[in-house]
C-alpha cells in the first residue's frame, strides 16, 4: 500500500497546484473538489475515517458548492505584474514557512498522552467511537461553541446580504437523479447519525449530506420555494444551538459539571443532543448557501 | 513509515503552495481557495502527528473535524462580504 499511499500523496498536490494556479475559476474550483476528495482519501488511509467523511461532504462538496456559486459574482481582480522581488519574497517565504513546520513534525517526540485517557474514559463516555466521545463528551464545550461560530458566519452573511443564486431549471435528467438521490440522502443521514455512536459517522457528516440533498434539490427548479421557509430554517438553525445550551444547563443542574452528562444516562444526552445538531447543522449550511434574508 | 511520511510532504506542500498563492493573488476568490487549501495542509500535518502505534489519536481528529466546520462558516462568510466588495465598487 506504500506505493498507493504516495501516489495519493502526490495526486493532493498536483490538484491542489492546478486549483490555485489555474486560470479559468470554474477549472480551479473543480481542481478543488477532486483535491478536496483525495484528502478524503488520504485521511482515510491516516486512520481518521470521521474526519475525511466531513472533509468529504463539507470541506469538498458544500464548500466547492459556495466557490462555484461565487465564482461568477465576484469580479476577478486586474491582473497587475507584480515585481520580481515579490515572487521571490513569497516564494522563499512559504518554502521556509513550510519546511519549518515538516522539520518540527519529523524531529519533534509527541508523547501520546490522549490516547491513553481516551480509552480510560470511554466506557463511561456512553458511545463507542472515541471521536464522537470527544466532540459531544469529554470536550462538549469546544462543539458547542463551534455551533456558535457557525451561527455568527449566518449572522454576518444575514447583515451583508448577497444575492441570492439565480435557479434556471436543469434539463430531464434532474427528476429521475432527483427521485433517487434525495430520499438515499435522508436515509444516509440517519444512518450516519446513529451510527456516529459506535463507528465513523456524526451530527456534523450527517447535516452536511441532509444539506447536500436539500441543495441539489433546490438547484435543479423542480421545487417552488416556500415563502416562510427561510424564517423556518432560521428558527431550525437556532434550535441546535438552544437545545445544546438548554442541554448544558439542564447537566449543570443534575450533576454540578457544565455538559456532564449524568452517569448511565449519557448515550441518550448525546443522541438528542446529536439529533437536534444534525437538523439544526443542516439548516444552518443551506442558508449559508441560499443566503439567510430575502434582499429588498 | 514511509507512508506516513508521504503524507507529511503532502500536508508541508499544501502549506506551502496555499502560502504563496495567499502572498501573490489579489483576486478575492483565489484567496479564499487558497485559505481552504492552507486549512486542509495544515489537518494533514496534524492528522500525521497524531498517528501512534495504538492507531490515530481521537483528540487531534476531533480538533481536524472543529476545524473544518468552522472553516466552511468562514469561508461562507468571506464570499458573501467578497460578493458585497464587489458590489460597492459598482456602485
Amino acid at each position: 500500500m506504500m506505493l498507493f499511499d504516495s501516489v495519493i500523496a502526490a495526486a493532493c498536490l498536483g490538484a491542489a497546484a492546478m486549483a490555485l494556479f489555474a486560470r479559468d475559476r470554474i477549472a480551479a474550483v473543480a481542481a478543488f473538489l477532486v483535491m478536496g476528495l483525495l484528502v478524503a482519501l488520504s485521511w482515510l488511509r491516516l486512520g481518521a475515517p470521521d474526519v475525511a467523511l466531513a472533509e468529504a461532504a463539507i470541506g469538498a462538496g458544500l464548500t466547492g458548492a459556495l466557490l462555484l456559486r461565487s465564482a461568477r459574482r465576484v469580479p476577478k481582480a486586474s491582473a497587475k505584474a507584480l515585481p520580481p522581488a515579490q515572487w521571490l519574497g513569497a516564494a522563499l517565504l512559504s518554502l521556509a514557512v513550510s519546511g519549518a513546520i515538516l522539520w518540527t513534525a519529523l524531529i519533534v517526540e509527541t508523547a501520546a498522552i490522549y490516547p491513553a485517557l481516551v480509552n480510560e474514559a470511554l466506557p463511561e463516555s456512553g458511545v463507542e467511537n472515541p471521536v464522537t466521545a470527544v466532540l459531544l463528551n469529554f470536550r462538549a464545550w469546544d462543539t458547542l461553541l463551534e455551533i456558535a461560530v457557525l451561527f455568527a458566519a449566518l449572522a454576518v452573511i444575514a447583515v451583508v446580504k448577497p444575492v441570492h443564486p439565480r435557479i434556471a431549471p436543469l434539463g430531464p435528467m434532474m427528476l429521475p437523479f432527483a427521485r433517487v438521490v434525495l430520499p438515499l440522502t435522508i436515509f444516509l443521514a440517519g444512518h450516519l447519525l446513529w451510527q456516529g455512536g459506535h463507528a465513523p459517522g456524526g451530527a456534523f457528516q450527517a447535516g452536511a449530506i441532509l444539506a447536500g440533498g436539500a441543495i441539489a434539490l433546490g438547484l435543479s427548479g423542480m421545487v417552488r420555494p416556500i415563502r416562510w421557509g427561510r424564517a423556518a430554517l432560521a428558527g431550525l438553525a437556532i434550535l441546535g444551538l438552544g437545545a445544546f445550551v438548554v442541554a448544558a444547563l439542564a447537566a449543570e443542574l443534575l450533576t454540578g459539571a457544565l455538559l456532564g452528562y449524568p452517569a448511565g444516562a449519557a448515550k441518550a444526552w448525546i443522541l438528542a443532543i446529536e439529533s437536534a445538531l444534525t437538523l439544526s447543522i443542516a439548516a444552518t449550511l443551506l442558508l449559508l448557501f441560499i443566503g439567510p434574508a430575502e434582499r429588498h | 513509515m514511509i507512508s506516513d511520511f508521504a503524507f507529511l510532504i503532502s500536508g508541508a506542500g499544501l502549506i506551502c503552495l496555499a502560502l504563496f498563492r495567499l502572498a501573490t493573488s489579489a483576486d478575492l476568490l483565489m484567496r479564499v481557495l487558497g485559505l481552504n487549501v492552507l486549512a486542509i495542509g495544515i489537518a494533514m500535518v496534524l492528522l500525521v502527528s497524531a498517528r501512534g502505534a495504538e492507531g490515530t489519536d481521537a483528540v487531534p481528529q476531533a480538533f481536524t473535524l472543529t476545524g473544518i466546520v468552522v472553516l466552511v462558516g468562514v469561508t461562507a462568510a468571506l464570499l458573501a462580504l467578497a460578493e458585497r466588495v464587489a458590489e460597492a465598487r459598482d456602485e
